[in-house]
């Protein structure tokens, strides 16, 4: 079955709609919508209200539904030195 | 099984609103001397990026916090773009944080926690956009670090979005901003609504000191 989501950019805004399937997992909604605003996909995470969507979790698995709206949430890191590369 | 597939996109518009009145604007009492004059020199024109005196304390305080244990905190400031006669700004309202996993020298959101970021986020009563992202460098003072660009390049590279750095020990304070790659420096002024004036509420009665001598020669 395909159910229509909404990701949200918290950074600016903006939206998209994204057609899934029941078996698509969070990550690939992460990669679609970073892919399309040019973002790096690790650096972010998903949240649907206060709760937290996992990478390897399905749409089934969380309960998504028609019209839902979802968050791309930054994941920031901080500090004075630089990791090692 | 097919990838999810982007099937419509809206793109949030950057709305009309006058920044906060001059009267209601000033200076961070923590910047340096330099910093002051960059304040100064950008007074007149109006400012790129506003602080509200909450997301200002939340932020000086959570840096204080941690001070002595000389540990580094973050957070993300939640506000709006804005645009006024040409000028686009960013409002920061409020800021959200959660717990952290930090040292001296590193910070990041501890992964176990972004729930209670996330019930803050629900909290904040407005529709928010995450306009930057604050965090601290206990008495090791404010400048960006490879680290610090690196998150900036990543998540938050428009013109509009800020970096706060803060340091609570010896009480300093700057924003940055990426252009064309590079680390620049951007004045900044906190507001305050209204209703969180210290003031606000208090009657100033004029006090009925009864006629001048001036008023009583000018009715003689």
């Amino acid at each position: 079955m395909t159910i229509k989501v909404k990701v949200r950019n918290a950074e600016t805004g903006s939206t998209v709609d994204m057609e899934m399937e029941n078996e698509n997992t969070m990550s690939e909604i992460v990669q679609g919508a970073a892919g399309y605003w040019k973002k790096e996909a690790g650096a972010y995470v998903l949240r649907r209200g206060k709760k937290l969507l996992r990478g390897s979790q399905t749409v089934l698995e969380v309960g998504l539904k028609d019209d839902d709206e979802v968050e791309l949430i930054p994941d920031p890191e901080g500090g004075y030195r630089a990791p090692p590369f | 099984m097919s990838q999810p597939v982007i099937v419509g996109d809206h793109v949030a518009e950057v709305k009309e609103l006058p920044p906060p009145d001059r009267r209601r604007i000033k200076a961070h009492k923590w910047l340096t001397e330099k910093r002051m004059e960059d304040y100064r020199g950008r007074e007149s024109k109006g400012f790129e990026l506003y602080i509200s005196k909450l997301a200002e304390e939340k932020i000086r305080n959570h840096a204080l916090e941690h001070a002595f244990e000389r540990k580094e905190v973050m957070g993300l400031l939640l506000g709006g773009m804005y645009r006024h006669n040409g000028l686009e700004y960013a409002l920061v309202r409020d800021v959200a944080t959660t717990d952290l996993d930090a040292t001296d020298v590193s910070v990041r959101f501890d992964p176990r926690a972004f729930e209670k970021l996330f019930a803050s986020l629900e909290e904040v009563g407005f529709r928010y956009v995450i306009v930057g992202w604050y965090h601290s460098h206990p008495s090791y003072h404010c400048f960006m670090s490879s680290t610090d660009v690196q998150t900036q390049r990543l998540m938050f590279n428009l013109r509009g979005h800020s970096a706060i750095v803060i340091d609570p020990i010896n009480k300093e304070i700057e924003a940055f901003y990426l252009e064309e790659g590079k680390v620049r420096s951007r004045p900044f002024a906190i507001y305050w609504d209204e209703y969180q004036s210290p003031y606000y509420g208090t009657p100033v009665r004029m006090r009925d000191v009864g006629p001048s001598e001036g008023d009583l020669g000018a009715g003689a």
